[in-house]
This record gives C-alpha cells, sequence and structure tokens, in this order.
C-alpha cells in the first residue's frame, strides 16, 4: 500500500512524467493511517429557515464565519459573510449544514442518513430581477445590493447621430476541474498540517488561521498535485475549516473528498453577469460615449469576487477601444445560489462580451466592416481609458492580427465569420514571493503561486538557467508549502509566469551578489559548492496589457446545433519563455471559451434548485465539440526582465465574442446572451 | 451484509482480496490495491478519469463493482510500463504535451490504449469520437488527439523493430 509519507522527498516537486505513470499525488491519494472520511449534510433548499438539527458536527459545534481571501478578497460586512456551517437558515441548494465522520467514506456516506434537519422553506430570490426587486436575504440588510458605485465620470449625452442600446447575459457556469475540491487535515497538539488541491496554500493558511483563530505558526498548507482549477480552488470554503476543526477535536487525520454534485452545487460558479450597455457613435463609425451598467449575481454571501466582480467588469467595459466618456454603474446582487467566484478571466470576458457585442451591433448599425469599425476606435498611442485601465497602444497590434488572421481574404469567402479585438489586463500587482535555495549542489524553488497544470517548474528551470547558469536538470521546483515559503499570493489573473518569474529573477540576481561577496567573483561551480537560501517579495505596481484578437467561422444545422468550422487566435504573449506551454493554455483556454458559448450553464429552476447536476448537463465539452485551433502568437516583450506577459486568460475572453458574431452572422439573429441556445438562433 | 472473497489479476499479478459487496471497483484498485493512478472525477460516469482495462477492454471502474471483478483481469495505468519503461503511449503524451493538470491522464491513456488495440491507425476524427468517454478541461484536446496519432506511429515503428529482430534471429 502507498503512502505519502513513504515516498521520496523529490516527489514533492512538480513532475510532468508521473501523470503518465499512475504515480501523481492528489489529495485523494494521500492515505493516512487511522484518518476518518468527512461527509457533509448539504442543504436540500435555496432557502429555508433550519427548526432543529440532530446529529452530526453543526453550527452549535462550529460557529465560526467564512474568511475572505484569495483572489477578489474583500472585506465584508458580517451579515453577508458565510458562516462556516448554516446557521439559521440555508441560502443555497448544497450549504454545508452539518458534517458526519467515520472511518471510510462508505461508511460516513451511510452516516448522512442519520442526521435530521427540519428545515421551514421560504421563497427564494433566484434571478438578479428578483434580486432587486425582493426584500433581502439576510437579516439587517437594507436591500440585496451587496457593492453599489460607478466608474468614469458622468457626461452630457453626446450629439452623436447614432445611439444603440442593448441587454447581454453571460448565464452561471461550472469550473469544472478534473479534479473535485479535497483536503486531508492532521494536528499534532502544536500544529495543523493540510495538503490541499489549491492554486495558493498562502490563501488558505491564511484562510484557516483567521476562521479558526490561530497563529501563523500553528497552521502549515501544503499543496498535493493540483488537478485543475480554473479560479475555484484560490480561496477558502467551509470544508476546509470543518475538516481541520474536526482534526484539531477528535485528534485524528480529516480527509474529504468532494463529489462532482458537490462541486456543481457548493463550489463557487462562474460569470453570472447581465450588462446593460448605451453607445453613442458618429456616422463614421468613432464611438463618442458608453453609459451602462453591470449587475452580477453573486450568490448567497458577499466578500469575494461577487461583490468584486461587478466593479472589475464595469472598469474594463470600454474594451481596448480609445472612447473618451464613460460612466458605468457597477451592482451586485445577493441570491439564493451558491457563492459566485472567479472562473478562468474572471469579469474580463463578461466585461469583451459586453463592449464586443456593441461594436458588432453598431457595425451592422453603419453597414460597415465590423473589423474596421474596429480599427477606427483603436489607438495609435498608449492612454488612460474614462473608466481607470491604462491601455497601451491597441491599433499597432490590431493591423498585425487582421493579417496573422487572414481575415480580410477569409471575410471575402465566408459570410459565417467572426473577428474579436481585446485587451487581457492580468493580475500583475502586488507581485509574488519566491525562495530559492542552493544546497548539496542543487537548486530548490519555491512560488508564492502554486502550479495547478500550468507547469510553473518549466519556466522556472529555464529563468534559473538564464540567471545563474545552473544546468536545468539540477534545479526543482517544489509544490506550494507555507512550512518552506513563508508568505505569497497565488495563481490567478494569468500572473504566474509574469509576476512569479519576475520573483524568481530577483532572487537568483540577489544570490548571485552574495556568492560574488563570499568567493569576490560568480561562478556556478562556487555557487553550487557552497549554501544559499534567498527570499523575495518582488512587488510590482501599476499594469501590464496583453492584447489578442480571435476568429471564428461556424456553420449552423438545420436544428441550431452550431458547428464551429474553424476558430484561430493571435495573442500576444510578451515573451513566451516556452512555447509548447504557452500553445497549450492557450488551445486548453479556446476548448473552454467555446464551452461557454455553446455548451455550459449552472441553471436553476425558480425554486433555486440546480437544474444541471452532472459534469455532462453542465456542459464541459468533449473532443468531438472541439474544432482543431490554429494559434499564432506575437512576442512583444513586457517591461519584466524576462519580458513575460499574462496569457492564461486570453482565450476565454476572445474566443466567446468571435464565435458569438459567427454564429449572429450565421444565423441572422442577434446573440444577446452565453450559452447560445439553438432556441436563440432558429 | 459480509465481505465477499474475490480473486481477480491485477497487473499481471494474482491477487485475493476480501472486499464488501457495494465497494466499486475504483474504490478497491485505489484504496485496498493502493493503486492511486486511477482517479474519480465525476461519480456518474461521464468523465473517465477512471477507466480500467478489464480482460483488454476499456471499462469505466466507477461503473462496476469490485465483485465483479472476480476471476477477471484488470490493468491501470501503473501496470503499462514493462521494467522501468514507458509504454509507447505514455511516451506520446508526454512528447506531445497530451496533459496539463494530469488528472484525466491515466483514464485517457487506458482509452487510447484499447482504441489503438481495436484500430492501429486511427483518424483524426475516430480519435475525437473515441474519447467521447474522457473528459479533459485543460488541454482542449488538441495535443490528446496529437499524443494518440503519435503513439501509433510509435506503435507501429516498435513491432517493425521487433519483426526486425525475429528475421534476423
Amino acid at each position: 500500500m502507498s503512502s505519502y509519507f513513504t515516498r521520496a522527498k523529490d516527489d514533492l516537486a512538480y513532475n510532468e512524467r508521473v501523470f503518465v505513470e499512475g504515480r501523481g499525488h492528489f489529495v485523494d491519494d494521500i492515505i493516512k493511517p487511522g484518518a476518518l472520511h468527512m461527509s457533509i449534510v448539504r442543504s436540500p433548499y435555496a432557502r429555508a429557515k433550519i427548526l432543529s438539527i440532530k446529529g452530526g458536527m453543526s453550527s452549535k459545534d462550529l460557529g465560526a464565519r467564512m474568511a475572505s481571501v484569495g483572489e477578489g478578497a474583500m472585506e465584508g460586512k458580517n451579515s453577508v459573510i458565510q458562516p462556516v456551517f448554516a446557521t439559521g437558515y440555508v441560502n443555497y441548494v448544497g450549504e454545508a449544514v452539518a458534517a458526519v465522520f467515520a472511518d471510510d467514506r462508505y461508511k460516513s456516506e451511510d452516516l448522512l442518513d442519520s442526521v435530521e434537519v427540519e428545515y421551514e422553506p421560504v421563497k427564494p430570490v433566484v434571478s438578479i430581477e428578483d434580486a432587486l426587486s425582493s426584500p433581502p436575504i439576510h437579516q439587517g440588510l437594507k436591500s440585496n445590493i451587496i457593492s453599489e458605485g460607478w466608474r468614469g465620470k458622468e457626461f452630457p449625452d453626446p450629439a452623436s447621430p447614432i445611439v444603440l442600446e442593448d441587454v447581454f447575459m453571460n448565464r452561471r457556469i461550472a469550473t469544472n476541474p478534473i479534479e473535485p475540491r479535497g483536503i486531508v487535515a492532521d494536528y499534532d497538539g502544536k500544529v495543523l498540517s493540510v495538503w490541499i488541491s489549491t492554486q495558493s496554500v498562502h490563501s488558505i493558511k491564511e484562510g484557516l488561521c483567521e476562521a479558526l483563530g490561530l497563529g501563523p505558526d500553528a497552521v502549515r498548507v501544503m499543496q498535493a498535485d493540483t488537478g485543475g482549477a480554473f479560479g475555484s480552488k484560490g480561496g477558502l470554503y467551509p470544508e476546509y475549516v470543518i475538516a481541520s476543526f474536526a482534526a484539531m477535536k477528535y485528534r485524528r487525520p480529516v480527509k474529504w473528498i468532494e463529489t462532482r454534485m458537490e462541486h456543481l452545487s457548493s463550489t463557487s460558479h462562474g460569470r453570472g453577469a447581465k450588462g446593460i450597455v448605451k453607445i453613442f457613435a458618429e456616422r463614421s463609425g468613432k464611438i463618442t460615449g458608453l453609459k451602462g451598467e453591470v449587475i452580477v449575481d453573486a450568490g448567497a454571501y458577499g466578500a469575494g469576487m461577487g461583490e468584486f466582480a461587478s466593479r472589475f467588469i464595469a472598469t474594463m467595459m470600454t474594451g481596448p477601444y480609445m472612447i473618451e466618456n464613460a460612466h458605468v454603474k457597477s451592482t451586485s446582487v445577493l441570491t439564493n445560489k451558491v457563492t459566485l467566484g472567479p472562473y478562468r478571466g474572471a469579469g474580463r470576458p463578461e466585461a469583451s462580451f459586453f463592449i464586443e457585442r456593441m461594436v458588432d451591433k453598431l457595425a451592422d448599425e453603419l453597414k460597415v466592416d465590423p473589423v474596421d469599425l474596429r480599427i477606427l476606435n483603436s489607438s495609435e498611442s498608449k492612454f488612460r481609458s474614462p473608466l481607470g485601465m491604462e491601455i497601451d497602444a491597441a491599433k499597432p497590434f490590431l493591423d498585425q492580427a487582421v493579417k496573422e488572421l487572414d481575415y480580410r481574404r477569409k471575410a471575402k469567402s465566408t459570410h459565417n465569420i467572426g473577428f474579436s479585438f481585446f485587451v487581457l489586463v492580468p493580475a500583475f500587482a502586488p507581485g509574488e514571493t519566491a525562495r530559492v535555495k542552493v544546497d548539496g549542489g542543487k537548486v530548490s524553488v519555491w512560488l508564492g503561486g502554486n502550479s495547478h497544470g500550468q507547469a510553473h517548474e518549466v519556466f522556472v528551470r529555464k529563468l534559473v538557467n538564464e540567471e545563474l547558469g545552473v544546468p536545468e536538470n539540477l534545479i526543482t521546483l517544489y509544490r506550494g508549502d507555507t512550512g518552506m515559503l513563508k508568505d505569497g499570493v497565488g495563481s490567478w489573473g494569468s500572473r504566474s509566469a509574469m509576476v512569479g518569474g519576475a520573483a524568481v529573477i530577483s532572487a537568483c540576481r540577489k544570490m548571485k551578489e552574495e556568492v560574488i561577496t563570499k568567493f569576490g567573483k560568480y561562478s556556478v561551480q562556487s555557487l553550487l559548492s557552497g549554501a544559499f537560501d534567498v527570499y523575495v517579495n518582488e512587488e510590482q505596481k501599476g499594469s501590464l496589457n496583453s492584447f489578442g484578437a480571435n476568429l471564428a467561422t461556424v456553420d449552423i444545422g438545420k436544428l441550431g446545433s452550431v458547428k464551429v468550422r474553424e476558430c484561430a487566435a493571435y495573442y500576444d504573449v510578451g515573451r513566451a519563455l516556452n512555447m509548447d506551454m504557452v500553445i497549450g493554455q492557450i488551445q486548453g483556454g479556446m476548448a473552454q471559451g467555446i464551452g461557454q458559448t455553446l455548451h455550459e450553464e449552472m441553471a436553476f429552476n425558480e425554486d433555486g434548485q440546480l437544474l444541471t447536476a452532472s459534469i455532462s448537463d453542465a456542459g464541459v465539452p468533449l473532443a468531438e465539440d472541439i474544432p482543431n485551433f490554429e494559434v499564432k502568437v506575437a512576442q512583444n516583450p513586457s517591461r519584466l526582465p524576462h519580458g513575460a506577459k499574462g496569457l492564461g486568460e486570453s482565450p476565454t475572453i476572445g474566443v466567446p465574442t468571435a464565435l458569438a458574431r459567427a454564429i449572429e452572422k450565421a444565423s441572422g439573429k442577434r446573440i444577446r446572451e452565453t450559452p447560445i441556445r439553438p432556441e436563440h438562433i432558429l | 451484509m459480509e465481505n465477499v472473497k474475490i480473486r481477480s489479476r491485477v497487473n499481471g499479478k494474482d491477487i485475493e482480496s476480501e472486499v464488501e459487496p457495494r465497494k466499486l471497483l475504483v474504490h478497491y484498485i485505489r484504496e485496498d490495491l493502493g493503486l492511486t493512478g486511477t482517479h474519480v472525477g465525476c461519480d456518474t460516469s461521464n468523465c473517465g478519469a477512471c477507466t480500467v482495462l478489464v480482460d483488454g477492454k476499456a471499462v469505466k471502474s466507477c461503473t462496476m463493482l469490485a465483485v465483479q471483478a472476480n476471476g477477471r483481469e484488470i490493468t491501470t495505468i501503473e501496470g503499462l510500463s514493462r521494467q522501468g519503461k514507458l509504454h509507447p503511449i505514455q511516451e506520446a503524451f508526454l512528447e506531445k504535451h497530451g496533459l496539463q493538470c494530469g488528472y484525466c491522464t491515466s483514464g485517457m491513456i487506458m482509452t487510447s490504449f484499447w482504441l489503438l488495440r481495436k484500430n492501429r491507425n486511427p483518424t483524426e476524427e475516430e480519435i475525437r469520437k473515441n474519447l467521447s468517454g474522457n473528459l479533459c478541461r485543460c488541454t482542449g484536446y488538441q495535443s490528446i488527439v496529437d499524443s494518440i496519432t503519435y503513439a501509433s506511429k510509435l506503435m507501429k515503428a516498435d513491432e517493425t523493430e521487433k519483426e526486425g529482430i525475429m528475421v534476423e534471429q
């Protein structure tokens, strides 16, 4: 029988080869003697008063509240922060009500039946419209609005002859990594040790310390191999707090592994945003102003991405275009659904969908080529958008993209064609941490943000080799471990190769200076003969841009089925640190872009019941649904020492908009939402 | 219910176990035998992360009970390489980057093994159709299709080499 602790130290390294041999170390592969398996009693109602709970561990045993950590974390009002266990009321289907523990997963699932919960159902608030017109779902609030604000300055309507307005929707979708969430927690009387599938061991640690009132020395969080995440594994969830609390209470290791049904009902969803957009334009096609509103369906609790997302989307509503006036309202509302979280792009695809759909609509109104309209509204020089985005000169990239994607020729031969243009602003600030250690002739590296499939080890080996001259086979990147690196941010927002890479370079340069101080001059031999240990927190301020464009062509069948004939990308990735990895990220993201556009939705009925409760119903695309992609990249280096830019989210921004336009052309029906269903185009 | 004795051949070894009659084959493989390369991804037999070979055929091990494996031959991802040498399909997945997070990979490789046994020279369309029971969320499938195409070439080259050796002998 395999045991996590009997494996060699090197097994804590990221290593692609282990996966083809079935020797990965995912969290469910960690087998600890004497472990308890945890199962969660979840709410069957979207909204109900809890009258009584008999059996199991529940809010009477653990009255803690969640902590807001990770991507999009916000300081929240106490009344909207999720309790670890539902307290008094349940507010979404799948909310944790009680927990049971047994020697194995079969027995703990049996025990679920032993917990009796009496509910008094209440009419739930399901849609954004319901939320705006209904009394607040939580006591102590004035309304269901949990965040509200404006971006840009109010301006009088321009005297432009063209005024267009429309309403768009990106429906909720599940992130659906093939590995669900999971945790193993163990307590030795002093330190709570946690192994977890995550994008950031540091946010998990911060969250557990805050929720359980533990000091930083009392918690160590270690990353298991992480089988995809796409935004959903960056923050804290109730199950992590419960499993940790139980490990401390029972003094036995506790394992919890999410089922797919639990993933769909209880792991945060992405998208879920409505956009109301009005644009003003001259007959020439020049857009003179944009007014709008973004409303985000935040789900049942706040203090995270749901609260933050509306403001973030509003900031990006003018896209890469030079539009002088813009004023956008942002609102996030509470509904009786699982909380909204980041999903690959996390606000960027929504903003892009709203502006790109309007630009296409304007092109139809003026009967001009939509790409010409995009060129006309792009700037030759960098500028600050009225909503607060710093945008580099967009037109030179766009001109090149039109050529690289062969748009002019294809638009002549194909009617059903869509072209999109966007700027990805990755999560640049506040930078990232790295630790580089030399000992025994080998280089070990830890990064603040942790890989969940992006092969961070590939760029780390390359950069350390470039900086220090050490052969790549002597360089190892280890999985995230708060015991080995004191703090860090996380892997999200297209940031790792960019800011994590910059941190690795900074640590290497510091180490080089130490070698020079010690030996008088630098050589690989002197470095490897010594013992060095450098930690850096490489801070980043301001922002970076990655431009991108997509082209799509489609055919539509008699029953409204869409066949993606062609899906191409041209993205500025900065300096590509490894072209195979760059292409892999782009292809994978493009498939997710097709998924959102054609297949994926987390749908609820009027009772707040989840209608899409299997991974198939949720619409994760099959190999047959996806074409071969044509991917081209521009390598315009960023201002960072290694020239890298963000790229992981580019495809989920650019593909839905290009595809929506191609479908609009093919069907003759205005496309206003994703996913696009046959009834929208027949 | 009382435990039941089962005998099966797993990765070439005869194994006798006592299992709960309700235990799924995938949990028997992972937890009783410690072969954690076979994964659970969806619980509804959609994702294929749990694919193994039962008597040579690709089967989703979450859809079978361990007791149904009695008297049968099971091959898991751990049984594919021989004396530390990767199977050509494993080599191909590495070479063509047919994986990112690595979670669906075992199932993808086992399904590919079955596909290439039935059809040594599959077209891209046939490959995509045969992968309809295996989900990947990271790669967009293109590199997986490339891996399988490349594996079919490697396997053909292997056979040619073996035939060559036999002729020489």
